[in-house]
This record gives structure tokens, sequence and C-alpha cells, in this order.
């Protein structure tokens, strides 16, 4: 471990968590990407079992904030009307945190996704781990966290089903 | 005991107007059992797995033909082996693993051992213990190896098959297929990963959804919208001498030749728009790696297999049963050895293109699943397959159902459902 956060770096992950958790329990993309860096920012969801295997493949591979705001359109313009609306809850733990310098932070979390998908039952869609780099953006009282990368390793081997959502 | 089950009593229809298959094919467990016989354990070659999967002697991945759990593996001398993951003593799963690499297969239940050849070489306590029990002189373990399926490679593709009698693989490929296999196989393959998606619906409604060229640009709007693949493209419809497999390909580009031509075939369509643009069009930027220059491919072979390139995104997607409303589909995308870090990296975007969140391959799991749900108590009504005319065969464009009935007619030899079928 390096310097330890102070607790106003903290309480704004907390914070960054807590919007990224909100935008995608309300199924408002729009928000989800505002979580991430507004210059240069990468989305990862990959499978544990790539992972593991030290494979590249991932479910969603958004490599710059771009590709970020583009999937933003996938899910409310393409795609709209072809899939089953399904609604999610989050929940997650932190399970490491270390300063990466220049403002930065390396956290690791567990994540828990319950799924409702319309006139169905509520399930689990899958667990996994957040590894996240997050940045402290603004200084004096006004600063936020912003992720510079998330990366969603996903533990189901097999899905349930088709996923519309990022995790 | 209950009378006989007469399942296969209602003969399949062909008419002028369309070809139908009762919907009780997709719901009722007795065609299920008998595809399981006749079908992945019978007459035909499925796929298990890619060679470069298993680089390593004594490497091993388990996986299943239908719903029989079998194992892959690659003997000490490099010999590629399929056998039926089930313990020859009390009939335990041998290898409980997904994948990994072994001297040996022990099962867990009573120790029995057998080696990468699948010969039975270790039964604990066979002697007895001081004297006491142990097995009788009559039992030899030479009877007791393995259930080898037969097993042919092509170009990387490994192929098992439970029937003693199957033509050889390149015979049940024919040539047109075997080209294209040769075609995209035509060097040493790099693995990028593995997707797997559970789909609940039955495996035949993902048989006709890669046999259907033409819901390609109406049910993925991405396609559409951003040009991967339009209906206004030149393509054809290519099918075997068997009409069991099929090959989907849209030659040159997908620009329309004008826009009023496109707008005129997309006018119904709900959500067709030119006018929408990616912040981010690298993921559309490919190269051209094929002389034949095709964008797109889909190469569906009977049973269990797809091999598809969408523009540098190639894959194989193999399916796996697990009821009739229930499968699975392993993706497995893969580039080539001597692909360059630019080359990676395009293949890796383009990789957002398919998988269970693929952006051209979403909505299939969600298509099937619609059918699956709609059509539960409906077993005698009837799909109408008639879109560019009621037949199978190859054709020179790709506004055509051909293959789904080239599909039926051959499940129907399968499993014997009658000459009615025929016209």
């Amino acid at each position: 471990m390096s310097q330890t956060i102070t607790a106003a770096h903290s309480a704004a992950i907390d914070a960054l968590h807590t919007a990224y958790l909100a935008a995608l329990d309300k199924g408002d993309m729009a928000a989800w990407a505002s979580t991430f860096a507004a210059d240069n920012a990468r989305y990862f969801c990959i499978s544990a079992e790539n992972d593991h295997r030290g494979l590249p493949l991932a479910l969603m591979y958004d490599d710059c904030r771009g590709r970020i705001d583009d999937r933003v359109s996938f899910v409310t313009k393409v795609w709209v009307g072809t899939y089953e609306p399904y609604r999610t809850r989050h929940f997650i733990q932190r399970l490491s945190c270390e300063a990466a310098g220049n403002n930065q932070y390396r956290l690791t979390s567990g994540f828990t996704i319950m799924m409702s998908a319309e006139g169905g039952t509520t399930a689990v869609l899958t667990s996994g781990e957040y590894r996240d780099l997050i940045e402290i953006q603004g200084d004096g009282d006004k600063f936020r966290a912003v992720f510079r990368e998330r990366r969603a390793v996903y533990d189901a081997d097999v899905l349930p089903r088709y996923i519309v959502f990022p995790f | 005991m209950n009378a006989p089950m007469t399942p296969f009593a209602k003969p399949w229809i062909a008419n002028p107007d369309g070809y139908r298959v009762p919907y009780e094919v997709f719901t009722d467990q007795v065609y299920y059992d008998q595809e399981q016989e006749h079908i992945f354990r019978g007459e035909t070659w499925s796929f298990v797995g890619l060679d470069a999967e298993l680089p390593n002697n004594g490497d091993f991945k388990s996986t299943a033909i239908g719903d029989t759990p079998v194992i892959v593996t690659r003997d000490q001398n490099g010999q590629l082996h399929v056998f039926k993951n089930l313990c020859m003593h009390r009939g335990a799963l041998l290898v409980r693993e997904s994948r990994g690499n072994a001297k040996s297969f022990d099962c867990v239940y009573h120790q029995w051992s057998f080696d990468l050849t699948g010969v039975l070489r270790g039964v604990p306590m066979r002697r007895g213990v001081r004297g006491e029990g142990g097995m009788p002189p009559a039992f030899d373990m030479a009877n007791f190896g393995l259930d080898a399926l037969r097993v042919e490679v092509m170009n990387g593709l490994i192929f098992a098959s439970f029937s003693k009698t199957v033509e050889p693989l390149a015979d049940y490929l024919g040539e047109g297929i075997v080209a294209n296999i040769q075609r995209i196989f035509n060097r040493p393959i790099r693995i990028m990963g593995d997707y797997r998606q559970y789909i609940h619906g039955n495996w035949k409604l993902y048989a006709e959804n890669v046999r259907d060229p033409y819901h390609g640009s109406l049910l993925h709007l991405f396609h559409s919208t951003f040009g991967l693949y339009r209906a206004t493209q030149k393509g054809f419809t290519y099918m075997d001498p068997s009409n069991r497999h099929s090959l989907l390909k849209a030659t040159a580009s997908a620009a329309p030749t004008s826009a009023s031509e496109d707008q005129e075939v997309y006018k119904d369509v709900r959500s067709y728009n030119t006018e929408f643009h990616l912040k981010d069009a690298s993921i559309l930027v490919g190269r051209p790696e094929f002389d034949d220059r095709a964008s797109l491919v889909i190469n569906a072979i009977f049973p269990n297999l797809l091999i598809q390139q969408i523009a540098n995104c190639l894959a194989v997607r193999q399916s796996v049963t697990h009821a009739s409303n229930a499968f699975e589909i392993v993706w497995t995308l893969f580039g080539y050895a001597d692909d360059d870090e630019e080359m990676q990296m395009i293949r890796m975007k383009q990789s957002n293109l398919v998988g269970p969140a693929g952006l051209i391959s979403m909505e299939d799991g969600e298509a099937i699943e619609i059918v699956q749900d709609a059509v539960i108590r409906d077993g005698k009504k009837t799909s109408v397959l008639a879109m560019g005319g009621v037949h199978s065969g190859s054709v020179d464009h790709m506004i055509t159902e051909g293959p789904i009935i080239g599909f039926w007619e051959n499940y129907a030899r399968y499993l014997n459902l009658g000459a009615d079928l025929k016209k």
C-alpha cells in the first residue's frame, strides 16, 4: 500500500460508485457514460474464464471514450424494440484501494447484479469483480471522481441470457 | 402400459405457398430424444473444438455433443481423441474441469485411472485388501477402455462422430464447404477467447436463424444502419449437395447502388436510419484479408457448428443442447498467429459485433426466445417458409429461406419422419 486515501477522496469515489449503480439501475445509459472521464476513458466487460486464461476477448470492448458514447446510442437508438426490457439492481463492496499517483486510485470491488425481466421473477444475472482506475478531477472544494478505466470481470461461465446493458 | 406415442403422425407439408414445420418439433420431448439418438449420436459429424485450444500434449477440454458429455484430449504422442465423459466403472463424469492438462483421467469416485488414449490403467484394490475382496479373475481391464468416438481434424477444426458408418468428414461436408474451411483456416490461428450464452429456446431455432440470410438486415439494425450488410448487397446462398450445410456470402461492399433504392427496400423497416453516425467509426474500419473480398460469410454445418467471417471478425459457434427449450452457444473468436498488432486491435474492436451482447447478434437470442414462448401450446400449428420460393438448394441471392428448408428436409430424413415430406 502506498499513501492512504483522504476521507474526501474516499467519499468522492463512493459517490462515483453510487452514480454508476444508480445510472444502470435506472437504465439511464447517458448517466452511465457520464461516470467516465470526458477525454480519455475505457470500459471492458470480460468473463472470468477469458481473464483467467489470459485471453483478451471481452463481451464489451469500449477502448475509447467515443465507443462508450456509441454504446449509449446502440442501447437507446439502434437496439430499441429488439430486446425484452429488463431491470437490474447492482450491489458492490469495495475489496481494495491503492493510490496510483496523479490523483488516481486503483480499486477492486465485488459486484452482484440482480435481474428482473418484464413479467418474470428476479434472478441473479451474474456476480463479478470491478477493477477500476479512478481519477479525482478538480481541486479545492470542487472535485469529483471519474473512471479512467473500468474492467468488469464477470463470474458466470455461461451467461444466463443475452446482454443489453453494461455490467 | 401407456399407449405408444405417435408424435410424427402429422405429415409436414410443402405446398406451392410454403413449406410448413409443426411447432411441436421445438417443444416436444419425443423429438428431442430422437434427435439425440439419430442426429447427435447418429450419422453425423459434430464439431467439438479447435486444435489450437489443445496446443500441448496432455491438454484436454470437456464439452458435449448434443447433451452427451465428451472429453477432447491430446495424448502424449500428440494424437487427438474424443471420449464419452463417462467412467466405465459406475458411470461418473470422469472430467469435471472445462479444460486442463493431465497425464491420466482419474475418476474421483473409485479412482479408476485411464490414460490419454482411453485405456484403463489402474483399478485400486483390484487384487483386494489383505486377501479379501478384489475383482474376479474374469475381470479384464482391456475390456474397460473409454468409449471412443471417431475423430477427424480438418484445418484445425476437430470433429467427432458416434457413428462407425458415417461417411468420411470431407464427403460429409462436400467440396464447397471444405473450400470455405480451407479459406478461413488457411494458416495457424490465435484464439482470442470464448463467449458462452444460454438461450431459453430450442437449438433448432438457432439452426434456422443461421440458415436465414434474409433476417440479417431486418432484425439486426446495426447492419443496415452502418452498412455492414444490406439486402441490396450482392451475395449468394450456397448449399452442399445434401442440403445439410449452407454458406451465406455477401460479396463486394454493402453500399447501396442508390439512395432511392435503399429507401425503397427499407421503407417498411422500423427504425432504419441512414443519418446516424458513430462517434468512433474505427469499429467499422477493417482490412480486406480474403481474395474474394467477401464482407460476410455465415457457414452453417449440420448439426452443431457455425463458422463466421463478418468483416475481420472470425469465429466458430458451437451449439450444445440442454433440453427441448434450452441450449447454449459457445463462441470461440480467433485471429491468425501472424496478425500484426494493428490487426489484433481491429479484431478486438470488431468482437463487439458478436456474442451475447453483440451488436449484430444480441437480437438472435431474443428472436429465438419469443418463438419458443409463443408456440408452447400450439405444437400442431406450423411456421411457413416461403421466401425465395419453396425449395432448398443454391441460389445467387440472399433473400431466401431455402437453407432452412434444406435443414428440415435433412432433419426429417434423420428422424425418419416419412415420405410425406417429399414434394
